[in-house]
Formats: structure tokens, C-alpha cells, sequence
């Protein structure tokens, strides 16, 4: 793959850092705080994803590290060149990134050629014109559209404007690729296929990413690290297997994945060091909870996949009487519902996942295991 | 200093080029609209002849006085300007939602023919199709009352040109193309599932039609109303041609005959400021009952979905009788008109069409005669440099202003702007021209414009609403991720709007300034108040020639055969413009798609929208017709 060696050669990706980063909005004259201090740092070559519920301030971050929108505090700087402070800001063009926009701003009136080659024609990365159709050309090939580029940039499909809208980000080189849900718009086949694509390239080219996204799945399958936002804040910054097993705290747990939420009191200490709570009248093992004592309310959450069903008792920790009240098939998995039952009555809900092959049948009786291990304590 | 710092630097503290465009722009149609009107309001309260540099100029309400002195005629223009102006818009509209409706939501034979034929009247200008009508109705020559006459039991009616209703109905035929262009697109743009819901929830097509169609049409028929009453008052032609032997008075007569005074007396500028300052109260309350109806059209069109079609209406039996009324139509707008000017211009004198007269009395000279007048071709350079210019400027200033508001973050500011841009709509011409011809004749001892091509042009430019609305919905209509991409690119914010947003801009201005140039061609009423013959255009000409009171240059066989050149012309020119643009979108046409090459396409773009319908490829064609259309009639 010459075309990647040449891509890659000129410059490897930048290290990004975002420091206390503030932005507000002026909304009928009241300011209205959208970034309240976020900060991370982007090593060069890896993808960091923003995750969040739509309205936590995801995009407005990545349209500050763009120079989309000037921030109102916080320092961004890019291979410590700093871009923006709260008051003095690089425009966009200066910046040297690449962004691929969520509807993916493919210029209607140019060509596939024209569209990609426009990076290397104005003031910022202008090159002679014979090296800058040969870039062009190269950026056009890694997205496999080389064979499209004198079509009409409107007669392609929207896949195929992705990548174009990629290749158009990735053309100049920068030290920075910014996606802003750049998949949203497209089927769900098609958003798979293009994770992946998306993915293998940013790691042949080793360019730093930032990916904006409100989709759990395609930030934990892609990403080197994510950050969970909430509220205009960063609530957790991790690996995404560290995010989905050890969520930092409720609104993380709940928000990627879907996750049991059950209300419990510290009892006490078993001899390894393992905590016992007080949940649904009965107690659990789990893991020791940081810093809370005896008597503590606290949130234990367990994945669905995680909980295990038994027709009859057996000697195992956590064993929960329950009653299934429902049971969905969802093709690859079978979902149901449990009430569990203490003393006769319904104390509380958990929801299961299991092989289809391998589920109870709805209106059973049946023991829920919640393995310690696979139980986490959350502050309450 | 780092030229990173640098950039930083400049970029917050020095104003971008785009700012100062926009503000230079704001600020030249800010004082081509608000001097006149200022100066007329002025006039009004100083004194009954110009407001400064003359003795009698003192402030006073004795103007207002005057005109309640005589409220007897104050209240009788009054009325029959209400019955005049209202009655011709509520005739022409009836008459343009019917036509509109049987070439978009019928299955009615010859749709297409249908809308051209509706069009085309467009380009002749008002002042010779009513010069036509004056020639059809004459009671002894005239072919329609001939053509009446043949029909059995009918032979001793004659259609008198001069009474009240017959001059309704010349107004509402000459007007009718407007209300017609504006109609389509609204008829179109309709989402057709609200009303495939109504029947499917058991209503039949009259319910449907009354209870969902109706109802949702409203808002942007009230606008259209709203509009064309405000061009029916402003328009000078009918009124003049007709007005002076019918005795009524109708205010754009009024306006007219206070200002040009008979020998002796001084001109009453400032009673007839007076007159004008109430009129445009007027139509200021129109103008604020038309923003809420637009304003009501646009969150309900926001409703529908997309690619929807309306379903059309299966005529059966109604063929027949439509396309009757259609012919009808056809031949009293565009047929007999043409013929009568034919006629009138191949005849010595007035004379009844007989094949006996067609043998032995015509003659063709008149049109040898207009080619070989020099005064015909001066005028005919003088109508198109100042159309080409007016238009060059009003599109040139409204795009710059448009595109800055419209991309530019709402304040206070930017809000009255854009409601201050988008009022030229809400001036009818008349009021326009006098305002201009006072402010002119104010500032002439310090900027001598009176009378010149130039103050032309700044008054023709005054239709500045139509270039500033369309160039607001087509920069609304640019993503503004487009241009965000080019930033990141790494172009400049200049870059950035010469290689992405002017492209995307520039088949929109074309098409306004193309339909502006047209406008322009056909304006009479402006120059009726402000040139002079040095510097009148060739519609004013051809009044003269027309106008049995101009006696040395009375000749109206000349003036019929000089309306048929011009039309001719304005024909071959706004086509042949349109065509050469449409050479350029053909080629990328097959790149982009058939939207460019519609939405150059001013004139054609309500046929594009009917031919759409019958297209199932088209949505995107129809979708950027229509907003073209709905956009460019806005004035």
C-alpha cells in the first residue's frame, strides 16, 4: 500500500490537548453555560470518542477544537501550538485539521475530484497544481473513489459521500481528523461496514482522531479511548472496556449499555475484603465499594448478560428468587424480565440477557444469580 | 510574533472584508428606501410645494387640512380606488387560482401550453397591454365589441371602455400573470397527504377542498392577495389610459394630476405628499397583514413532508368547459391584444377589421417608421441601461445584505434590517415614483440628478425586496456546513465565499436579476414621474406616441408597431439571457442534476414546476422551482 506510506509520511498525527475548555450561549440574553471545563488529551494516532446524550455539549467541543465556534475559556493547542484561549482564537482555517460533518458538506456545484482537491488549491495548503491532483488522487484511492472522481459529486451515494467528505478531511494532511457523527445518517448496514472502514484507516494512517458520537456501540467498537459527557462535563474518560465494566458512575452505566440499577445498603465486610449489601431484603456479596462505610446507601448494577438463570437452587453467592414476567426474542439474544420475590412479594425488577436457545419460559420460577464479580457498587 | 499570533490577532480585532460588505450594502438600500420616503412624509408637513429652498416651505399640517377640506372628494377617491384596486385584485385572483389550479392539480389536456400562455403576458408591459385593451373595446373599431356583435341577439352591445367595470376588469387582466406566478408554486409546494388523508378519512373533494385544502392554502393565498392589491394601487397604466375619460378618480390619477399641474399653476407636491402619506398607511397595515400570512405559510409548509404529490383532480366531463374557459382566457390576455396592436399598427386610423379594410388599407410603413426613428433606439438603449442597471444594483446590494443576515447571528439589529430590506414590497409604484421624483428635486442644487438616467436608475432600484428575499431563502438554503467545510480546508472566509457560496448563489441572482431586467423594460409608472425626454425610456415614448394629447408626436399606428418590436425584444433578450445561462447549466446539469438548470430559469421556473408533477423524478427540480418562484414573486 504505497498511497498509505505516502499519506502517512509527510506527518503523523498531532497530540491534542484540551484544557478547562468553557463555552456559552447567549440564549434571550441570559448566558447559558453548553462546556462547563473539559478536559482531555489526545496522544498522537489514537481516536478518542466524545459520547453523550444529545444536548451534553459534545459537538460544541469538537466545533471549538475546529475553531467553529470560538470558546469562551479553557486552553486548546494542538502539538503545543496553542489554538485557542478563551479570548484569542486561530480561525478555522489556520488550524490545520480535517473534519468530516455529520451531513457531510459535499459541495454540490464540483465534482468528486474537485471536492477533494479543494484543501490543496486555497491560501492554507495551497501545492502546484500537478502535486496537488496527485494528492488529491491519493486521498480519493484510500476511500476507493478514485474511479468516481470526475462524477458529479451530488450523483453519489450517501456512503459514498462519506468518504468522500473523509477523503476532502483527509487530503491536506492535518494533524487532526474531527468526525462529527459522521455516521448517523446512514442505514444500519451501511454505518457497520463504515466503522470498520473508518477505523482501519485511521490506524494505516496513524492520524489523530476525535469522533463525536450519541451511539455507545460505534464509540466502544472504534475508539482508543472515549469520554462520556454529561451536562456540558466530562463524567468519564476510559478505555472502552473499562467504561462498559467499570463505569465511574450511575449516569455512565446506564447511559453505555443497558445495566441493572439496584438500590442497596452497606452491611458489612466478609473475610476477603468483599463487602456485604442489603438488597431486595436479602444480602450480596460484592466488590468493597471505595470509601463508603457501614450503613452507606449505595447503587449496585450488574449487566443483563451477566445475570445467570438456574431452574432450582444452587449453592452459589447472590441467589435471587424470582418469577419471569416476560420474555423477548430478539434473534441473537433473548431478553426477560424478572420479578424477584422476598417473603411472597415483589420487591424489585432485573432484566437478563441469555442465548435464545437457553431462556426460561415466561410466568417460571426461577433463581437469578448476580455473580459478585460481575456486580459493581456506585455511590447511590 | 509568530504568524499564528498574528492570525489571532486579526482575526478579533479587524472587521472581515464580508462585514463591511454587508454593512455598506445595508446602508445603500437603507438610504435608497428611506430618503424618498422621509422626503415625502417631509413634503407633506412643509408647505404645498417642495419642502426646502423655496419661500413658501414652513412647517405645517395645512396640506392634511386641504385634504380635509375636501373629504367629500378625499372620500370619493377613497371609494373608488377601494372598488377599483380591491375589485381587480379579488377578479385576477379568482381568475389566477383557477388557472393555477387546472395546470398544477388537474388533469386538464395542454398544461403546459396553459402556464406559458398565462406567463408570457409577463413580459408585455402593462402600459401597452392597456393600450391594447384601448384598442380592442373601441366601440367602433374595436375587434373585441366586432367579435361581440357577431354573436346572435347581441348585436347592439358594445362593451364601453371607459365605464368603472370595464376598467375593473382591464386591471385584473393585465395583473392577472402575477398573482398567477405566485399561486403556482403554493399550489405545488402542497402536501399532498393531508389531503389523502381527508378522503381517505371519508371526505369527498368538495369536503376535502373546503375543510383541509382551504384552510391550509390560506395563509399563502392572503399573502398573495395582500400583494397584488398593493401592485393593483401602485400601478399607474390602466388608470391613466382609462381613468381620465371614465370620471373616476382613482388615486394613482389623483397622484398623478396634483403634481402635473396646467399652465399657470404651481405644482401641489405637498397635497398630493399628503395623499401619498395616507395611502401608505395603508399599505403598511397590508404590509404587516402580509408578514403574518407569510410568516403563518412558512410554519405551515414546514409541516409537509417530502416527496409528496399532490394528487390531481380528474376533470371528465369538465374537460370541455375548462378548456373553453381557458381559450376564453387565452385570447382576452394574449390573442386579441396582440391582434389589436397588430391591427392598430398596420392601419392609418382607427378602423373596424374587415377583410375589405385588410385588402385595401394597410399598409406596413409604421414599422419601417419606428426602425428608422433615432428617438426609438436612443429610448431603446436608455430602457436597458437602466433596467440592466437597476437590476445589477438592487441584486448586487440585496445579495451582500441578504447573505449577511441571513448568516449573521439574529440581534435587534439584523431583525429590522431585514424587515426594513424586505418593505420596498409594501410601497406601491406610484408613491415610489413621486417620492423619488420630490427627493430628487430636493437634492438637485447640491447633486443635480433630477431627470438624468441616473436618478432612473436609483428609482427602478427601489424593487430592492425581490432581489433581497430570494438571495435570503437561497443563502438559507446553503448549508452552512458548506462553507464550514471550506474553513477547515483551510480557506479563507473570502475563499470560502467565492468558491463555494457565490457558485451556489449565482443561478438564484441570475434568475432575480433577469426577472428585475424585465421589470425594469416594462416600468412605466416610475419613469411617468421622473424622466424627462432626454432621458425617458421607450415605454414613456410610446405613450407619447399613443396619447392623443402629445399632439406633435401623436402617431398610434407608430406606437402599436413600436409595443410590438419592444415586445419582441424584451422576448428575444430575457430569453436569449436565459438560454445562454442554461447552455452553462446544461453542461452541469448532467453533473448536478436538473435543478440548475430550472432554477435559472426565472420565467419558465412556474412551467418547470407544473412539468414537474407529471415527472417522478423530479422532486428536487420541483422543490427548487417552486422556492424559486415563490421567492421571486415576492414584491
Amino acid at each position: 500500500m504505497t498511497t498509505t506510506a505516502d499519506m502517512t509520511e509527510a506527518r503523523g498525527g498531532g497530540r491534542l490537548v484540551v484544557d478547562g475548555l468553557e463555552k456559552h450561549y447567549r440564549l434571550d440574553g441570559a448566558e447559558v453555560p453548553v462546556v462547563k471545563g473539559v478536559s482531555f488529551t489526545i496522544e498522537p494516532g489514537t481516536f478518542t470518542s466524545l459520547l453523550g446524550p444529545s444536548g451534553c455539549g459534545k459537538t460544541t467541543t469538537l466545533r471549538c477544537v475546529a475553531g467553529l465556534e470560538t470558546s469562551d475559556g479553557g486552553v486548546i493547542s494542538l502539538d503545543g501550538r496553542v489554538l485557542s484561549t478563551g479570548s484569542e482564537h486561530v480561525s478555522p482555517d489556520k488550524r490545520d485539521v480535517g473534519m468530516v460533518f455529520q451531513n457531510y458538506a459535499i459541495w454540490p456545484h464540483m465534482s468528486v475530484f474537485a471536492n477533494a482537491v479543494f484543501p490543496l488549491q486555497v491560501s492554507a495548503g495551497k501545492l502546484p497544481k500537478k502535486q496537488a491532483r496527485q494528492r488529491a488522487m491519493e486521498a480519493l484511492e484510500l476511500v476507493q473513489l478514485d474511479a468516481y472522481a470526475h462524477r458529479p459529486a451530488t450523483a453519489l451515494s450517501g456512503g459514498q459521500q462519506q468518504r468522500l467528505a473523509l477523503a476532502r478531511a483527509l487530503a491536506h494532511r492535518p494533524r487532526l481528523l474531527l468526525l462529527d457523527e459522521p455516521l448517523s445518517n446512514l442505514d444500519a448496514k451501511l454505518r457497520d461496514t463504515m466503522r470498520n472502514e473508518l477505523r482501519s484507516l485511521q490506524q494505516r494512517l496513524g492520524i489523530t482522531a476525535l469522533y463525536v458520537t450519541h451511539d455507545q456501540s460505534e464509540a466502544l467498537s472504534m475508539s482508543d479511548r472515549v469520554a462520556v459527557m454529561n451536562g456540558g462535563r466530562i463524567v468519564q474518560e476510559a478505555a472502552p472496556k473499562e467504561l462498559y465494566f467499570a463505569p465511574a458512575d450511575r449516569f455512565v452505566a446506564d447511559f453505555v449499555g443497558r445495566v441493572n440499577l439496584i438500590p442497596a445498603v452497606v452491611r458489612d465486610r466478609d473475610a476477603n475484603g468483599d463487602a456485604l449489601v442489603e438488597a431486595f431484603g436479602t444480602k450480596l456479596v460484592t466488590p468493597c465499594p471505595a470509601g463508603s462505610g457501614t450503613g452507606a446507601e449505595v447503587t449496585v448494577t450488574i449487566r443483563p448478560e451477566s445475570v445467570r438463570w438456574h431452574e432450582a437452587s444452587v449453592d452459589r453467592p447472590n441467589l435471587l428468587a424470582a418469577r419471569v414476567a416476560r420474555v423477548e426474542f430478539l434473534g441473537e439474544i433473548v431478553e426477560y424480565e424478572a420479578e424477584i420475590v422476598h417473603e411472597q412479594t415483589t420487591v424489585g425488577r432485573i432484566v437478563a440477557r441469555g442465548a435464545p436457545m437457553d431462556s426460561p419460559a415466561e410466568g417460571s420460577s426461577v433463581f437469578l444469580e448476580l455473580a459478585p464479580q460481575a456486580c459493581r457498587v456506585l455511590a447511590a | 510574533m509568530s504568524r499564528a499570533e498574528r492570525a489571532t490577532r486579526a482575526g478579533r480585532t479587524r472587521p472581515t472584508t464580508m462585514t463591511v460588505a454587508t454593512v455598506v450594502a445595508g446602508t445603500v438600500i437603507f438610504l435608497l428606501l428611506a430618503i424618498p420616503l422621509a422626503v415625502q412624509v417631509i413634503t407633506a408637513f412643509r408647505g404645498p410645494f417642495l419642502p426646502f429652498g423655496v419661500s413658501s416651505a414652513r412647517w405645517s399640517v395645512d396640506n392634511f387640512a386641504t385634504l380635509w377640506g375636501l373629504r367629500e372628494d378625499f372620500w370619493a377617491v377613497l371609494g373608488s380606488t377601494a372598488a377599483f384596486v380591491g375589485g381587480s385584485t379579488v377578479l385576477s385572483l379568482l381568475m389566477a387560482f383557477g388557472l393555477a389550479w387546472i395546470t398544477v392539480r388537474t388533469d386538464a389536456p395542454f398544461r403546459r401550453v396553459i402556464s406559458l400562455l398565462v406567463i408570457v403576458p409577463f413580459i408585455v408591459p402593462p402600459i401597452v397591454k392597456a393600450q391594447a385593451y384601448l384598442l380592442m373595446l373601441s366601440p367602433e373599431s374595436g375587434v373585441l365589441n366586432q367579435l361581440i356583435h357577431l354573436v346572435p341577439g347581441m348585436a347592439d352591445v358594445t362593451i364601453d371602455p371607459y365605464s368603472f367595470p370595464t376598467m375593473i376588469v382591464i386591471q385584473s387582466l393585465t395583473n392577472v400573470t402575477f398573482p398567477f406566478l405566485m399561486i403556482v408554486p403554493i399550489l405545488t409546494g402542497m402536501d399532498g397527504s393531508l389531503e389523502e388523508s381527508a378522503r381517505v378519512s371519508g371526505a369527498g373533494w368538495g369536503q376535502t377542498l373546503r375543510r383541509v385544502t382551504l384552510p391550509m392554502l390560506w395563509p399563502g393565498l392572503l399573502g398573495v392577495t395582500v400583494l397584488t392589491f398593493i401592485l393593483g394601487l401602485g400601478s399607474l397604466e390602466v388608470p391613466l389610459l382609462f381613468g381620465q375619460e371614465s370620471g373616476k378618480s382613482i388615486f394613482a390619477l389623483k397622484l398623478w394630476t396634483l403634481i402635473s399641474a396646467g399652465a399657470g399653476e404651481l405644482p401641489q407636491y405637498g397635497l398630493a405628499a399628503a395623499w401619498g402619506c395616507v395611502f401608505l398607511v395603508i399599505t403598511t397595515i397590508a404590509f404587516v397583514i402580509y408578514l403574518r400570512a407569510t410568516r403563518d405559510a412558512e410554519r405551515r409548509a414546514s409541516i409537509s413532508g417530502k416527496g409528496f404529490r399532490p394528487t390531481t383532480m380528474k376533470l371528465g366531463g369538465w374537460r370541455i368547459p375548462v378548456l373553453l374557459a381557458v381559450v376564453v382566457f387565452t385570447m382576452l390576455t394574449a390573442v386579441l391584444p396582440l391582434f389589436a396592436l397588430f391591427w392598430s399598427a398596420i392601419t392609418p386610423y382607427p378602423l373596424a377589421f374587415s377583410f375589405e379594410a385588410l385588402r385595401t388599407q394597410t399598409q406596413f410603413g409604421a414599422f419601417g417608421e419606428v426602425l428608422a426613428d433615432g428617438e426609438f433606439w436612443a429610448s431603446l438603449g436608455r430602457t436597458l441601461i437602466i433596467a440592466g442597471g437597476s437590476a445589477t444594483i438592487a441584486c448586487g446590494a440585496a445579495t451582500v445584505l441578504a447573505y449577511g443576515i441571513a448568516r449573521a447571528r439574529a440581534t435587534g439589529w439584523t431583525r429590522s434590517m431585514d424587515l426594513f430590506a424586505s418593505s420596498s414590497v409594501a410601497i406601491p409604484a406610484v408613491i415610489a415614483g413621486f417620492a423619488m421624483f420630490l427627493t430628487f428635486m430636493v437634492i438637485n442644487p447640491v447633486i443635480p440628478l433630477a431627470g438624468t438616467i441616473a436618478a432612473l436608475v436609483i428609482a427602478y432600484s427601489y424593487r430592492v425586496s425581490i432581489a433581497y428575499r430570494a438571495g435570503f431563502s437561497a443563502t438559507l438554503q446553503i448549508r452552512k456546513e458548506l462553507e464550514e467545510a471550506a474553513l477547515i480546508s483551510g480557506a479563507s472566509r473570502l475563499e470560502g465565499f467565492r468558491r463555494i457560496v457565490a457558485p451556489l448563489l449565482a443561478p438564484t441572482v441570475f434568475a432575480v436579476w433577469i426577472q428585475m431586467f424585465i421589470l425594469g423594460t416594462n416600468e412605466f409608472t416610475l419613469p411617468a414621474f421622473l424622466a424627462t425626454p432626454e432621458s425617458r425610456p421607450l415605454s414613456v415614448y410610446m405613450y407619447a406616441m399613443i396619447n392623443p394629447r402629445s399632439a406633435q408626436l401623436y402617431a398610434p399606428d407608430q406606437g402599436a408597431a413600436m409595443a410590438l418590436i419592444f415586445t419582441l425584444l424584451v422576448f428575444a433578450i430575457g430569453y436569449g439571457l436565459q438560454w445562454l445561462v442554461s447552455l452553462r447549466a446544461i453542461g452541469r446539469a448532467s453533473r448536478r442534476g436538473r435543478v440548475v438548470a430550472s432554477a435559472t430559469d426565472a420565467l419558465g421556473a412556474a412551467a418547470a414546476a407544473v412539468e414537474a408533477t407529471d415527472d417522478p423524478d423530479a422532486t428536487d427540480t420541483r422543490s427548487v422551482a417552486t422556492e424559486q418562484v415563490r421567492e421571486l414573486s415576492r414584491r
